[in-house]
C-alpha cells in the first residue's frame, strides 16, 4: 500500500497557496495607475495574471504529488 | 438594423442542439436500463465516471452560458477589475482541496448519494440534516430559476427577439427534464460533455472573430485609456476589498455546491478526480479569460452602452461578426447554440441534484423510510417536475440583470461549508453547534442580502459564513461531546 498523503495536512502547501492568494489581488499597486501598458494589458494586470498562472501550476503539482488517499485496488475488489 | 440571427438558421441550430441532447438521453436510457432501481446508478452514474466526462460535468457546474453572456458585459462595464473572474475560477480548485480528498474516500466507504448523507453519517442529528437539506433545496431552486431565465434571455437576445423568451424556456426545459428523467446522471454527464465542447468552441471562435473585425486587445485598451481610463486603473481600497470578498466567496461557495459535491461522489477513481480537477485549474484561462478579452474589445466596438444595453453585448458583437461572411455566420450560429447548451448543462446538473435531495433526504429519510430506491427515484423525478413548473411560472417575466441574482444563491449554499470542511477533520465539532451556526449564519446572510447591508464592502454571504464558523467553533467547546459520540465520530472519520 502506498503512503497516504492528504493535502490539508501539508502546511507547506498552504503557505504557498495563501501567499499566492494574497498577491492575486492588486492591493500593492498605486490606485488608478495603469501605465505602462504591455500588449494591450496594464502592467498590474500582467502581474495579477502571472500570480494566477502560478496558482494553476502549484495546484497541478499538489494534485499530482500531494494527494494520495484511496487504496484503489481495495475498492475495485469491493465492487467485484 | 437587420439581425443576422433573425432568420431560420438560429431556430434550426436551436432545434438541432435540442434534439442532439434528447438523442444522447435516449441512447443512454437504452444502454442502461437498470439504472432506475438504484439511487447510486441513477444519481451518481454508478460512481464510475471517468476523467474526461467527469471534467466536463465539473465544468458544467462552474461554467454556464452566463460565463459568456453575463461576464463579457461585466468586463465591458468594469474593465480590468473583472480580471478577478479568471482568478476566482482557478481558486475553486483550492476550495475542493479543502475537503474533496477525504470526502471522496468516505463517500465510497459509506455509499453517499447526496451531500446530506455525509451530514447524517457525521453528525447523526435530525436538525442538522434537515436544515442543510432545506438550505440546499432553496439554494438549488434559486440557481435553477436563474438558469431558466438565462435560457430565455439568451435565446431571445441572440435571435434579436425572433424566438420569444417563453418559447425558448419551454422548449429547452422540456428537453432537459426528459433526458434527465431517462438517464439520470449518465445522461446529464454525457450531455454536459457535448455542451461543454460546444461552449469552448463558441468562446474561441467569438474571440477570433472579435479580434479580426473589431481590432485586438491592444487597440481596445488604447481606446479605453482615452475614453474611460478608470477601467484600466488599479482599483481603490473598496475595489480591493470587494475583489478579495468575491474571491473568498467563490472559492468556498462554488466548490461546496451540492451538485459539485455529488460529482466528487460520482468519480470513478481518485485518479480521475485528481486529473479532472487539474484540468479545472487551467480551464479559466480559455473560458473566463477569453470572455474577459471579448468584453474589453467590446468597449471599443460598442462604446457608451448603458447597463441594460450592455447586457446585449455578446449578441451585438456576434451579429456584427456573423454579417461578415459565410464562415463566421455559421460559426456564430454554433456559438449561439453553445451558449444555450451550456446554460442547459448547468441547469440539468442542478435539477438532478435537486431531485436527489428530495428522493433521498426528504422522502427516503423522513417521509417513507421503507421506500425502495426505485420509489424514491420516482418521487424525486415527479417532485422535480412540479418544482420546475413552479419555477417556470416565476421565470415567465424575467428580472433585469444576471449578475445580481448570481450573487444571491451563494449566500445560503455557503452556510453548509463549516459542517463539511471542519466536520471532516475536527472530531470535537458538536452537532448542536453546527445547527446553531448554520441557522444563525443563514438568518444573518439573508437579512443582510434583503436589506442590502454590506459592511466594509464584504458580501453578506461571507458575513453569514464568518458568524456561522465562529459559532460552530465556540459552541463546540461549550457543548461537550459524550464519550459514546466521540468514539462513533472517530470511527466514521478514521
Amino acid at each position: 500500500m502506498k503512503k497516504i498523503k492528504e493535502p490539508i495536512k501539508n502546511w507547506k502547501i498552504w503557505i504557498v497557496l495563501i501567499t499566492l492568494y494574497v498577491f492575486s489581488v492588486p492591493w500593492y499597486f498605486p490606485t488608478g495607475s495603469f501605465n505602462p501598458i504591455i500588449f494591450g494589458v496594464p502592467y498590474w494586470a500582467i502581474v495579477i495574471m502571472g500570480v494566477s498562472l502560478a496558482i494553476s501550476i502549484t495546484l497541478t503539482f499538489i494534485l499530482k504529488y500531494c494527494w494520495q488517499m484511496a487504496d484503489e485496488e481495495e475498492y475495485r475488489e469491493d465492487q467485484e | 438594423m437587420k439581425l443576422a440571427f433573425s432568420g431560420t438558421s438560429g431556430i434550426v441550430i436551436m432545434l438541432a442542439y435540442g434534439f442532439l441532447m434528447l438523442a444522447i438521453g435516449i441512447i443512454t436510457y437504452l444502454k442502461n436500463k437498470g439504472i432506475h432501481q438504484s439511487n447510486k446508478e441513477f444519481y451518481l452514474g454508478g460512481g464510475k465516471i471517468g476523467v474526461f466526462v467527469l471534467f466536463f460535468t465539473f465544468f458544467a457546474t462552474q461554467y454556464s452560458g452566463n460565463t459568456i453572456v453575463g461576464y463579457a458585459p461585466t468586463a465591458y462595464r468594469m474593465g480590468f477589475f473583472w480580471l478577478q473572474s479568471i482568478t476566482f475560477f482557478i481558486l475553486i480548485v483550492i476550495g475542493y482541496l479543502l475537503f474533496a480528498p477525504r470526502l471522496y474516500v468516505l463517500s465510497k466507504k459509506y455509499n453517499f448519494i447526496t451531500p446530506s448523507d455525509f451530514m447524517e453519517q457525521r453528525f447523526k442529528n435530525k436538525g442538522v440534516t434537515i436544515l442543510a437539506s432545506l438550505l440546499m433545496l432553496y439554494g438549488l431552486c434559486n440557481y435553477l430559476l436563474e438558469q431558466i431565465v438565462a435560457i430565455g434571455q439568451g435565446v431571445s437576445g441572440l435571435t434579436g427577439g425572433t424566438v420569444p423568451y417563453q418559447a425558448a424556456v419551454l422548449f429547452f426545459v422540456t428537453i432537459m427534464v426528459i433526458y434527465g428523467w431517462l438517464g439520470g446522471m449518465r445522461s446529464v454527464a454525457y450531455t454536459d460533455t457535448m455542451q461543454g465542447i460546444a461552449l469552448l468552441f463558441g468562446v474561441i471562435i467569438l474571440l477570433i472573430g472579435s479580434i479580426i473585425y473589431f481590432g485586438g486587445l491592444k487597440s481596445a485598451t488604447e481606446y479605453t485609456a482615452v475614453v474611460s481610463p478608470e477601467k484600466l486603473g488599479v482599483p481603490d481600497f473598496n475595489g480591493v476589498v470587494s475583489w478579495f470578498s468575491m474571491l473568498i466567496l467563490v472559492t468556498i461557495g462554488a466548490a461546496i455546491y451540492p451538485h459539485a459535491i455529488q460529482r466528487i461522489y460520482a468519480a470513478g477513481s481518485e485518479l480521475s478526480l485528481k486529473r479532472s480537477l487539474t484540468w479545472m485549474a487551467w480551464a479559466p484561462f480559455i473560458t473566463s479569460g477569453f470572455v474577459f478579452i471579448i468584453g474589453i474589445i467590446g468597449i471599443q466596438a460598442f462604446p457608451g452602452l448603458t447597463e441594460g444595453e450592455s447586457e446585449q453585448l455578446v449578441g451585438m458583437m456576434a451579429n456584427h461578426i456573423a454579417s461578415q461572411n459565410g464562415f463566421f455566420y455559421w460559426a456564430m450560429i454554433l456559438l449561439f447554440g453553445g451558449i444555450i447548451a451550456a446554460i442547459v448543462s448547468t441547469a440539468d446538473s442542478v435539477l438532478l441534484t435537486l431531485s436527489s435531495v428530495i428522493s433521498k433526504d426528504i422522502y427516503g429519510r423522513y417521509l417513507n423510510k421503507e421506500a425502495s430506491d426505485e420509489k424514491q427515484i420516482l418521487v424525486g423525478k415527479v417532485t422535480g417536475v412540479i418544482l420546475i413548473i413552479g419555477l417556470l411560472i416565476m421565470a415567465w417575466y424575467p428580472p433585469a440583470t444576471l449578475y445580481r441574482i448570481f450573487i444571491l444563491k451563494f449566500e445560503l449554499l455557503i452556510q453548509v461549508a463549516p459542517a463539511f470542511i471542519l466536520g471532516l477533520y475536527w472530531k470535537n465539532m458538536h452537532s448542536k453547534a453546527v445547527f446553531i451556526g448554520m441557522a444563525v449564519g443563514t438568518v444573518v446572510a439573508s437579512y443582510m442580502a434583503f436589506t442590502g447591508l454590506k459592511p466594509f464592502g464584504i458580501a453578506s454571504g461571507l458575513w453569514g459564513l464568518f458568524i456561522n464558523t465562529i459559532l460552530c467553533v465556540l459552541l463546540s467547546f461549550l457543548f461537550k461531546q459524550t464519550q459514546e459520540e466521540r468514539v462513533r465520530v472517530e470511527k466514521v472519520l478514521s
